[in-house]
């Protein structure tokens, strides 16, 4: 039943994307036919994996093809369920959107090869979460990551996207190498390539090869999380491509990574050293909280949300990261706490994220332009993509009581918990991570309310934006959907939680919801306190039952005494005649406090001309121009690339350019290979 | 005695065959005219064809029949026939300008050989009966011959012709080690010379059409 429900899904995709290539001379039965495919399919997916992770049971599928060392063997249990739900739900909603968001782009661009694409990359995202055969694996992550590359350079005829997506490719490649090498030592350890022989091997092998595994995981999968420092192409890729595949990317794609990190450090490890659950929690707090900062300074609405995808990869890092050290102490429901902390965030993150996508995506659309400062007034143009923005922005600020704000709670909940775990100096990495989410959510808040603001509040700043018009109903719904998800993970979390148990049992052998889930399954608890600290309860139900009779409260006595009491008078202008856009709080002002804060960080560059004709007093028109140093690109990337260069300057040498010359060295290196071999 | 049952005697025939086939490799590498090169590689693709059938026969494969009529079809006629038309049409200059002289070439082939024995024999069980000890040395030298003959040659066809001839190497030492691959593998190989040949012979001609020339060296133009 299970086994029919996925395979049909996959089928379904896969033959939707045949079809939509093959109808790619008329675009709108093209767009029709491949939305439907990725629609149905991520519904028949949904429903498998929704049914394997509520019953906790594993479906193994074997597919009648392969042999015996590259079995194409598919493995459905409850972590992959999870990853697979993720995805479907998201995917679903995006195929809702892409009916409308791709009507306009009939007639100008080929559809059939974006249905094709699409219909190619979910089917590898849902294979890459259940692919348990290390090669099958790999082909399914290199169709993904080509899919994905397709989909990003989409619009290929601007340079910047055709350079995003070869700086996607390049990092992605790399990363494929270093989880390849990854997984050939830990097969020549098992003999086998088939993941069921990885289980808890990584932690029989020497510790150096457990130490380098390690490493070559973190960072092959990091690659495609957007893991700091090797995230730099996160922000390129993402504002280029369709918005439809900013959120697919930005919700799902690069969960992939989270996937890997979770299937190897929680699979393949057993309890592993203290220094590995160290390094995964540093580098969360370093990727949450650069994101975030890097987030504030931008003004291209797309690149933002990009720079938060690298905020929040950060935040559920940090949750592995505890749940690794937790591990390593021995503390199982703590480690529980700290996984189902994470994995709570990688779904909520891929919901809001894709919403907020989602609405950039007809917020471009409408107004033809990513910078916000351009923008303006639109939640009166576009009421109801305001409307799912907001909550977009509420549940990614972390704020009671949507989603995202659970998830951080249960993330603060797990490190603050840490403290009491060890007497080691270590234990001082919780709170300094704890108080540095703090940081994170507070400055993510900031950046959020500029996010929102400028452009959806005030007057319009541009023709374009004072034109723009309320988005297609399709692309409506797909909002929606996403956006009654916000709500629905943030009230209904002690519903949600006990889904988690088949996962930390698979994984920490414990079932932690029930002390979780408290007060008649109205409140979520972090327990009775481990060791020195005391855990918080909170109940998301009840918080928005207090929001709303408080709101009550407050509107009644207005709503009643509004006739009688209110006038409406003009805004006061200091005296001048009429205000304009140009009066308007811009983008640029509202983080420049921010800004000085981190100029150590920012090393912010900026240059004022004014020009004027009678006095300095009465300038007839200002320039105003800054810009913030690219730290990563400059100081890592840069050197890197130029020893690259250099060293592929000295091979040149080598390349003769003659035919006979490439087949002597050929014919050398055969000879001494065999040579070689008769030796040994 | 019954040399048509005799392991042993069959075992001569392939060696001596197999001989013939080196010889035939040497000859081409010091041939100096295309075309007596082109029917140099019909003959040694005919007596390889021989081999496979004399293994055949003696160790009751039949689909190696197979193998050698494949072999007969596609390396002793159509190949030779196609390059031959292609040499006459393109009014190409017929003699093979070597980059290392003849006589320092044949040494070459003859240390070749000497590899090819060397490596062929840390192959050799002696508790094994079988026909393939000296087809196997002949196979990789047939294999290491071919590949410097493609070193050695300026014009793509003549290279193609060295690739051939180093395909036999590989052909003879499929069947004399293991008597064969499953008949789908040899049909592919087939498959694939024809196909090499024709994409080969129609790129010489683009070579030609573009550079004017079939010098491979002047492929250095395309160089970035």
């Amino acid at each position: 039943m299970i086994t029919d429900l996925f395979l049909s899904g996959i089928v379904v995709w896969l033959a939707g994307a045949v079809a939509s290539l093959a109808l790619w001379r008329q675009p709108a039965v093209a767009r029709r036919v491949g939305c439907s495919a990725a629609l149905a399919g991520s519904l028949l997916d949904l429903a498998a994996s929704a049914a394997v992770l509520f019953s906790g049971s594993t479906t193994v599928i074997g597919l009648p093809f392969g042999n015996p060392a590259f079995t194409w063997a598919i493995r459905l249990d409850p972590l992959s369920a999870y990853f697979n739900v993720t995805l479907a739900v998201l995917a679903a909603a995006v195929s809702l959107y892409s009916f409308g968001y791709l009507r306009e782009m009939e007639g100008r661009r080929n559809l059939g090869a974006f249905g094709f694409f699409l219909n190619l990359l979910l089917p590898s995202l849902a294979l890459v979460f259940t692919a348990s055969n290390a090669f099958f694996f790999l082909v399914a992550w290199e169709v993904m990551a080509l899919a994905s590359f397709f989909l990003i350079i989409f619009e290929h005829e601007k340079e910047k996207t055709r350079k995003a997506g070869m700086l996607f490719l390049i990092m992605s490649h790399a990363g494929t190498g270093l989880l390849l090498i990854a997984f050939l030592v830990l097969a020549s350890a098992s003999g086998s390539l088939d993941f069921s022989s990885f289980h808890l091997l990584a932690s029989r092998i020497t510790p150096l090869q457990q130490g380098t595994v390690f490493l070559l995981f973190l960072f092959g999968f990091g690659v495609k999380a957007g893991l700091v420092p090797v995230h730099i192409w996160l922000p390129e890729a993402h504002p280029v491509a369709p918005s439809n595949v900013s959120a697919l990317m930005s919700g799902i794609v690069i969960k992939t990574g989270i996937y890997g990190m979770a299937r190897v450090f929680f699979d393949f490890y057993g309890p592993p050293p203290l220094w590995m659950g160290t390094v995964v929690l540093g580098l969360g707090v370093a990727s949450a909280l650069l994101g975030v900062l890097y987030a504030l300074m931008e003004h291209d609405l797309k690149r933002l949300l990009a720079w938060h995808s690298i905020e929040n990869i950060g935040i559920i890092l940090m949750g592995f990261g505890a749940a690794l050290m937790f591990r390593s102490l021995g503390q199982s429901n703590l480690a529980a706490l700290a996984l189902i902390a994470a994995l709570y965030h990688t779904f909520n993150h891929a919901i809001f994220k894709g919403l907020l996508f989602l609405g950039a995506g007809s917020v471009v659309q409408a107004t033809h332009t990513r910078n916000m400062e351009k923008m303006g007034g639109l939640i009166r143009l576009m009421p109801v993509t305001a409307l799912c923005f907001l909550l977009g922005a509420v549940a990614i600020s972390g704020l009671p009581p949507l989603n995202g704000f659970v998830s951080e709670w249960l993330t603060y909940q797990a490190l603050l918990a840490g403290f009491g775990t060890t007497q080691s100096l270590t234990r001082l990495m919780f709170p300094i991570a704890g108080s540095l989410l703090a940081l994170t959510a507070a400055l993510a808040a900031a950046c959020f309310v500029k996010a929102f603001a400028i452009p959806f509040l005030a007057l319009p700043r541009s023709e374009e934006a004072a034109e723009a018009r309320e988005c297609s109903l399709p692309m409506r719904a797909g909002m929606a959907v996403l956006a009654v998800g916000c709500i629905a993970l943030g009230l209904g979390a002690t519903w949600f939680v006990p889904v988690f148990d088949s996962i930390t049992q698979q994984t920490l052998g414990v079932r932690a919801s029930a002390a979780l889930v408290t007060a008649h399954g109205l409140a979520l608890t972090a327990g009775t306190g481990h060791g020195t600290v005391q855990g918080g309860t909170i109940s998301t139900a009840g918080m928005a039952l207090f929001f709303l009779l408080a709101g009550a409260a407050f509107a009644l006595p207005l709503a009643l005494r509004w006739r009688r009491r209110s006038v409406i008078g003009p805004v006061w202008d200091c005296g001048l005649p009429g205000l304009t856009a140009d009066n308007e709080y811009t983008a640029t002002a509202f983080s420049k406090p921010l800004r000085m804060i981190f100029s150590a960080l920012y090393r912010p560059r900026r240059e004022i001309q004014a020009e004027y004709e009678v006095s300095p007093h009465y300038p007839s028109a200002i320039r105003f121009e800054s810009e913030i140093e690219r730290t990563f690109e400059k100081r890592l990337y840069g050197p890197l690339r130029e020893r690259i260069m250099a060293a592929a300057n000295r091979m040149k040498g080598i390349q003769a350019g003659s035919i006979n010359l490439y087949l002597a060295y050929i014919f050398i290196t055969l000879i001494l290979l065999l040579l070689f071999g008769v030796r040994g | 005695m019954r040399p048509f049952l005799d392991m042993q005697f069959g075992e001569r025939i392939v060696t001596l065959m197999a001989a013939l086939v080196l010889v035939l490799q040497i000859a081409m590498v010091a041939q100096r005219w295309i075309v007596v090169h082109i029917r140099i590689f019909a003959a040694q693709s005919f007596f390889l064809a021989m081999i496979a059938a004399t293994i055949a026969w003696y160790n009751h494969a039949p689909h190696l029949y197979i193998a050698a009529a494949l072999t007969l079809v596609v390396k002793v006629t159509l190949v030779p026939l196609l390059f031959e038309r292609l040499v006459k049409r393109m009014e190409i200059h017929e003699e093979i300008e070597p980059i290392v002289n003849v006589p320092l070439s044949v040494v070459i082939a003859g240390g070749l050989t000497l590899v090819g024995y060397v490596v062929a024999e840390s192959f050799y069980r002696p508790e094994e009966p079988g026909l393939g000890h000296n087809a196997l040395a002949v196979a990789i030298s047939l294999f290491l011959i071919g590949f410097f003959t493609m070193i050695n040659r300026r014009k793509a066809l003549t290279q193609v012709l060295a690739l051939l001839s180093l395909e036999n190497g590989l052909f003879l030492a499929a069947i004399s080690l293991t008597y064969g691959m499953p008949l789908i593998v040899e049909l592919g190989i087939f498959f694939d010379v024809l196909v090499a040949a024709m994409v080969l012979g129609i790129l010489v001609y683009r070579i030609r059409e573009s550079f004017a020339s079939m010098d491979v060296s002047r492929l250095r133009r395309l160089r970035g």
